[in-house]
């Protein structure tokens, strides 16, 4: 193990571009790591961090730009070499066998364990780095029965027996208690003692100001700052993640908003603790947030496809806490899910049938039990029309159309019912402009008409720029509510790092 | 760590959505090779044995079809697979395994005798006929549903509820044989002859029970229950994406008891119309291997009961006409075991989806 001085950069990536598509997800990136040296990795979800740290570890290849890891580059390669070389990847989800045992794991795929394993010894390892490290490990112990944070620590031990030099942690913290953050963030310093250079990638600022040395902040592509940890204020680390550029033209505002179409008070479920809001009529409240507060477990809450534990939800004043889903959408709420691949649309099915998957009991879609081909297809007709939605026909299976033309059958499906409330969840997610300009201009047009929208998403500048009132979602409960016009940017930042007002 | 029990084994059959246009889809040549291949390799097997595959080929078929009362006896071999097969289908269909049918039409079989020796005698004939296989259908049902019951109140993977209950019934018909059902002092486990009035009648002609009649039946209104009825629409979206049948509003407990209770009543009417039509008597494993090919035709007939009607006749064919082939030329009837099995395999080859 050729002892790493501080001062050596461990590794180097230069230049780096990769795009899919028309998306350039790196657009010339240089990172630098120092041995001994937690560098934080922070930016807004598609900034392109994943897709930095796959190329680095060999799972995607880089379009143009190089890579130096202790000295040597590192081209074309796979994941297996990079391990070999000596960089560890941490995943969000851990890849351990469940129904092994800790030292069982930590013998996969690993050449020194032996072609006949050799068990005793590799457990004496692990008992011996468990106590170096603080890891609290049994080797015998089977994984199912560890809590999150202790099969974390399996893929650490994993990482440190194996010899590697660079860890990278893919958000590490966002399924931890306060608890076993500490306890990670512990490891981690003792891990820098050792000389290994770390790369915590993370949403969330009170962790990057106690651990990491450095942070490198990531938007669209591109480096858009750097700074040593030291020194810099919450207030500057804010700005920088979320950015200065102003937010697009703001969509006129609306009138003055009418009554109370959705209250929400004191909702709790797993993942949200206490969210209460009142959203009028001809009003759009958007929510921004860092994903994974509590935005999908707020949409499907509300939309009735997860039970509230606690607290109530009333809609033109009727309590619709604990009423299903469909007759959520009988008395008016209309959702558009984030999942448009597996639960907004079923891509198998035709275009028409997408039509009327939440209404298939209602005409011209059926008549009792008995479905009707015909009031399907025209109706089918009519919205692609109105909706413009590019199809060869409503028989053509929705999985053939481009995203914008899939979305434009969740909006028509859902905003044809005439909703009283939309609740939208990353609407706009993946589409190209002009799809997502049509979407945006439906949910103003369905505003203006009276409807009420909650805009659930986590590009802040949307919300910023379609909201009337702007909402921040964090740890599963409203960090804080202004008007646009009153919004504060660094203000909102620090609502999204997790700091009430 | 691991998931709800009852989700969907990854890459199972029913996670690719089967669209099925038989004329033009590309999955019935698909299938229709699949048959083929398995053909030939069937013949490829008999021309091993030292045998001629044409002239063991030309045997069965002559066996199976060479005269009116070889269509009728092909035909009661079909009725069984059709019946419980379409069931079969739209359980598949909605992302339901349920490999039960062959415990379901055991007991079905149990609940027609049952109510076939109750019946008193002065009764018109048609009626009986009709009590009989209703209680071979509602006790088909009522053995879906302990599976079901044990699926959704309990969170056991359907397959193996269903899977294991098969082994149960098959000790219960054992049990009733051995008691309240059985013929004292037979011999065998089986029943007292049904009395004959019960029997069903025989179709001019073809000599064939009118249980194929019924099965087709069976498959048409099944196939407009799919694709017609909201019912149906349900059942393709689940099967599709659970999470998009949670948020069109089906209830997935709802539709799991909907399509386990009716392809449970099919496979229980099917083992009463095996029994009144076929055996005239409840026999110890009078249904054996049944519901297991129920699920191979349904497979092979796409998930589409109208299309379930070929891949029936196709094994009830085969297995009628296997034994005058071994009679005739020697060539022994369980290869019909190999042809079924070879067929199995490469119909899952040609249709399954990669992930």
């Amino acid at each position: 193990m050729p002892d790493a001085t501080v001062a050596s950069p461990l590794l180097e990536m230069r230049g780096i571009v990769r795009s899919f598509g028309a998306v350039r997800a790196n657009d010339g990136i240089d990172l630098d790591v120092q041995a001994g040296r937690i560098l934080g990795l922070l930016g807004e979800n598609g900034s392109g961090k994943s897709t930095l740290m796959k190329v680095l570890f060999g799972m995607l290849p880089p379009d143009a730009g190089s890579i130096v890891f202790r000295g040597r580059p590192l081209a074309g390669h796979r994941p297996a070499a990079a391990m070999a070389a000596g960089i560890a990847m941490i995943h969000q989800h851990f890849m351990l066998i469940d129904a092994m045992t800790v030292v069982d794991n930590v013998m996969l795929g690993w050449p020194e364990a032996g072609r006949v394993l050799r068990r005793a010894a590799m457990a004496a390892r692990v008992r011996e780095a468990s106590r170096r490290f603080g890891l609290d490990l049994d080797p015998d112990a089977p994984v199912a029965s560890l809590p999150l944070g202790r099969r974390q620590r399996v893929e650490i031990l994993k990482a440190i027996l194996r010899d590697a030099q660079l860890l990278i942690l893919d958000e590490p913290t966002s399924n931890l208690a306060p608890s076993e953050v500490a306890g990670l963030l512990a490891i981690l310093r003792r891990l820098r003692a050792e000389g290994r250079g770390i790369v915590f990638i993370t949403h969330k600022m009170p962790e990057v100001l106690e651990v990491c040395d450095e942070v490198v902040v990531l938007r669209a592509g591109r480096v858009a700052g750097r700074t040593p940890v030291a020194g810099a204020s919450p207030q500057q680390l804010a700005e920088m993640m979320v950015g200065r550029s102003v937010a697009a033209a703001p969509a006129p505002a609306a009138q003055a908003p009418g009554a109370v179409r959705l209250s929400v008070q004191g909702l709790t479920a797993p993942g949200l603790s206490g969210v209460t809001f009142a959203l009028c009529g001809g009003e759009i409240l958007g929510v921004a947030g860092v994903d994974g507060n509590g935005q999908i477990e707020l949409a499907e809450t509300l939309a009735g496809l997860r039970r509230a534990r606690g607290g109530r939800i009333t809609l033109d004043g009727r309590d619709i806490t604990h009423a299903s889903a469909a007759a959520r959408v009988a008395a008016g709420l209309a959702y558009m899910p984030a999942d448009r691949a597996h639960t907004a649309l079923v891509r198998s099915m035709s275009v028409a049938e997408n039509l009327m998957l939440r209404d298939s009991a209602r005409p011209p879609y059926a008549r009792g039990a008995l479905l009707s081909p015909a009031g399907r297809r025209g109706r089918a007709r009519t919205l692609m029309g109105e909706y413009d939605i590019r199809a060869a026909g409503p028989d053509t299976p929705a999985g053939r159309l481009s995203g914008g033309n899939q979305q434009k059958i969740v909006v028509a499906r859902e905003l044809d019912r005439r909703p009283a409330v939309l609740v939208a969840h990353q609407a706009t997610w993946g589409l190209d402009p002009g799809a997502t300009r049509f979407v945006l201009d439906r949910m103003l047009a369905l505003r203006d008409g009276g409807a009420a929208v909650l805009y659930i998403s986590s590009e802040l500048e949307e919300v910023l720029a379609i909201g009337d009132r702007i909402a921040v979602l964090a740890d599963g409960g409203f960090a804080g509510v202004v008007a646009r016009a009153a919004a504060d940017l660094p203000q909102i930042g620090l609502w999204m790092a997790g700091r009430a007002a | 760590m691991s998931g709800p029990v009852s989700s969907l084994p990854a890459g199972g059959v029913a996670r690719a959505p089967l669209r099925l246009r038989l004329a033009t889809d590309r999955l019935a040549v698909r299938i229709l090779l699949a048959v083929a291949l398995s053909m030939l390799g069937a013949a490829l097997l008999i021309a091993l044995s030292g045998h001629g595959p044409l002239t063991a080929f030309a045997a069965m078929a002559v066996g199976a079809a060479g005269s009116a009362h070889q269509i009728g006896a092909a035909l009661n071999r079909t009725t069984p697979y059709l019946l419980a097969g379409s069931g079969v289908a739209l359980c598949f269909r909605a992302g339901i395994i349920n490999i039960g049918a062959e415990g379901q039409i055991a007991v079905g079989g149990i609940g027609a005798v049952a109510v076939a020796l109750a019946t008193p005698a002065g009764m018109p004939p048609l009626l009986a006929i009709l009590a009989a296989l209703l209680g071979g259908a509602l006790a088909g049902a009522a053995w879906a549903a302990v599976a079901t019951a044990i699926h959704i109140g309990r969170h056991v993977h359907e397959v193996l509820a269903t899977l294991l209950l098969n082994f149960v019934a098959v000790l219960l018909v054992q049990q009733a044989l051995a008691g309240p059902l059985g013929q004292f002092g037979a011999g065998f486990l089986q029943s007292p002859l049904l009395p004959r009035a019960i029997w069903l009648p025989r179709l001019p002609l073809i000599e064939a029970h009118p249980g194929f009649l019924i099965a087709l039946a069976v498959a048409a209104a099944l196939s407009f229950v799919l694709w017609r009825t909201r019912f149906g629409f349900a059942l393709r979206v689940a099967g599709a994406s659970r999470p998009a049948a949670a948020y069109a509003g089906f209830s997935l407990a709802r539709l799991t008891w909907g399509v386990m209770l009716l392809a449970g009543a099919l496979a229980g009417l099917a083992g009463g119309i095996e029994v009144l039509g076929v055996q005239r008597r409840l026999i110890e494993g009078f249904s054996l291997g049944f519901g297991f090919k129920a699920v191979t035709v349904a497979l092979l007939g796409a998930l589409e009961p109208l299309a379930v009607v070929p891949a029936a006749l196709f094994v009830g064919l085969l297995e009628a006409g296997a034994l005058s082939m071994q009679r005739q030329i020697g060539v022994p009837s369980a290869l019909v075991a190999v042809i079924e099995g070879l067929t199995m395999m490469f119909v899952l080859a040609a249709t399954v989806r990669r992930a």
